[in-house]
């Protein structure tokens, strides 16, 4: 666990991969992932993507929790190019209760933490819809810079739409400590949602059978 | 024309250059080409060292990737009208679900840079793309030192939509990687850009 | 990714649907009229490989969409989906499967059919959606026809259902003569009905 000031940053496993199922048909998961075909994400696809990030040497899965253990959604990064030491970042706020609050930009100032004074990258890169004001105002926030437009780059509901591209440089970064002081963050007081109830509990029925 | 039983069968004829399948001529050449400074200036600054058995583990693993995947790529080879191989052009990344599609390409003999050919080979893949393709939207990327290639995407009509700055380093120092794309709607076909470019005559003055 | 309809949800398959529903669903007699006439009895073991090569083909390259179909009362009621989607040529191949019939006739089937069709014109861009039927098939002939789809071909004795040779029917719409999920919800007068049957919309 790395700790933050509204949230930590854990590994990405038990609940974590239950609630990816519901995360990955949330339309904050596909504005995330903006290249992906839009579809529906059964089990064993969300399987297997959880896999494909484990394997990954370029990226990580990373999940992020308020204070109170509420897990709130997943940072990534990913295409690290070691050479320019680079790499793509994204916020997924999947409990969408936490959408625009200072959890899920301290999600992001976390993975950039991560990114910069761990990894010790030069640069990220971040995307967003052309509509999408929440992720500009976290963007922007955090302090990367506007850079470009990709015209009509996807498609999206009946219409082909605008990939914005930003950008910030590790001499940018003022450190996570300077930062999160300069925001200023707060807390949303939400309530932490119901513990999940084991999902397949073949082993626990056989413990069961044992006593 | 007359052809030599070991020259491509050009899929499409250009001025200056057709495009033909990547056959052994050019698996023969990559080797020499990714070794060479076109190599410099396609990876953007990069200078790596490919042994023979590397290039092939990579075009066995990019194959075996294209076929499974759906978004595939089509990769031409590049030859004079005598039918010496020069270079590669790649239409990669192609995403049927959005119509698009990233550009990229190398003439990888240097004595043939600046005279016309990439641009030839470029007009000629840009038709396909949209004409064969059905695709309404191409993008390339490249670094901001390459003057030759931003020079040539302003002649050809492609807008610089992105800059990220310091986003590449070759030979000590950062540049930008840029970014184009040329919507379909913008692009007035291969025959109107070869009068606009003036083209024709170059070739003409080539084949002497 | 949910697609909201009236009657009924399209939404990711769970568990429960390829683990129960689909041996349900693949030995009564809606398998005869989704698949042009199969019958025999299909085991749990056939079902499970079924599962396991779908989940292989998405790794090949199989450009299919599939979505569970859920009825308003949460009971799982079928499928439907995109069954094959030609990227070049820019159209895709519509099935939709109710497995439980007292669910059919209630405008389950148009409701999915009319968010299936919405859905690939809006986010795949395509041209042109087609489908299949067979000439007993009455029900669907008349279900596909009011939402805009033209009778293409007929090819006689194209399939053997019941001990006797059919007609398959080749439906096809082009984009232009589609009306849009709107129009033909109120067309078919598609709220009262889920109202009637369900109660309230939200």
């Amino acid at each position: 666990m790395i700790e933050g000031k509204l949230v930590d940053l854990v590994p990405f496993e038990d609940d974590y991969a239950t609630y990816l199922e519901s995360w990955m048909n949330e339309e904050a998961w596909f504005r995330a992932h903006l290249w992906e075909r839009r579809e529906p994400h059964t089990e064993d696809m969300v399987k297997k993507f959880i896999e494909k990030m484990e394997k990954n040497e370029r990226g990580a899965l990373i999940g992020f929790q308020a204070k109170n253990g509420d897990p709130i959604g997943c940072v990534i990064f990913d295409h690290e190019w070691s050479r320019v030491r680079k790499a793509d970042v994204t916020v997924v706020v999947g409990d969408t209760r936490y959408e625009g609050t200072d959890e899920a930009l301290d999600g992001l100032l976390m993975l950039l933490r991560y990114c910069f004074e761990t990894r010790s990258l030069h640069r990220v890169d971040a995307v967003a819809l052309t509509f999408d004001e929440v992720k500009f105002d976290m963007y922007e926030r955090a302090g990367f810079a506007h850079e470009g437009t990709l015209r009509q780059h996807i498609r999206y509901d009946g219409d082909y739409v605008d990939i914005e591209m930003f950008g910030l440089l590790e001499d940018e970064w003022p450190g996570y400590e300077t930062i999160t002081e300069k925001l200023g963050l707060q807390p949303s007081g939400l309530e932490p949602k119901p513990k999940l109830e084991k999902k397949d509990d073949k082993d626990g029925a056989k413990d069961n059978d044992k006593k | 024309m007359a052809h030599s039983t070991d020259s491509g069968h050009p899929l499409l004829e250009g001025l200056l250059v057709d495009l033909t399948p990547f056959d052994k001529r050019f698996v023969e050449l990559e080797h020499k080409w990714e070794n060479g400074p076109a190599a410099f200036w396609g990876d953007m600054g990069d200078r790596q060292f490919f042994t023979r058995d590397h290039l092939r583990s990579r075009r066995e693993r990019n194959a075996a990737e294209r076929e499974n995947d759906s978004s595939p790529a089509v990769t031409f080879g590049i030859q004079t009208k005598d039918s010496t191989p020069i270079g590669l052009f790649v239409v990669a990344y192609i995403q049927p679900a959005f119509r698009t599609a990233i550009l990229g390409a190398y003439i990888g003999e240097p004595e043939y840079w600046g005279g016309g050919y990439g641009t030839d080979a470029l007009l000629l893949v840009v038709d396909y793309a949209f004409d064969w393709l059905d695709l309404r939207r191409l993008w390339l990327v490249t670094m901001s030192l390459n003057a030759r290639v931003l020079r040539q995407m302003d002649k050809v009509g492609f807008t610089m939509e992105n800059r990220q700055r310091n986003a590449t380093l070759a030979d000590g120092t950062w540049y930008d990687i840029v970014m184009y794309g040329l919507l379909r709607d913008e692009w007035p076909g291969r025959a109107a850009m070869l009068e606009r470019l003036n083209l024709w005559p170059r070739a003409q003055a080539t084949k002497g | 990714m949910l697609l909201h309809g009236l009657l009924v949800d399209l939404v990711p398959f769970t568990r429960e649907f390829h683990e129960e529903k689909m041996h349900t669903f693949w030995n009564n007699e809606s398998r005869w009229w989704a698949t042009m006439g199969d019958n025999q009895p299909v085991t749990r073991a056939e079902i499970k490989r079924m599962n396991e090569e779908r989940i292989q083909g998405h790794e090949r390259g199989y450009t299919g969409i599939h979505f569970m179909m859920r009825a308003r009362d949460g009971n799982i009621i079928g499928s439907a989906g995109l069954n094959w989607l030609d990227y070049w040529n820019r159209y895709g191949m519509l099935g939709s499967w109710i497995g439980e019939p007292d669910y059919w006739s209630g405008g389950h089937g148009t409701d999915a059919l009319l968010l299936l069709a919405e859905y690939a014109f809006n986010w795949y861009d395509l041209r042109r959606l087609i489908l299949f039927t067979m000439g007993p098939n009455i029900r669907a002939q008349r279900n596909v026809e009011r939402c805009g789809f033209k009778l293409e071909a007929r090819q006689r004795d194209g399939g053997y259902a019941g001990g006797e040779w059919v007609t398959s029917l080749a439906y096809g719409m082009l984009r232009e003569e589609w009306q849009g999920r709107e129009t033909l919800v109120e067309q078919f007068n598609l709220r009262e009905r889920a109202e009637k049957r369900y109660g309230a919309l939200d």
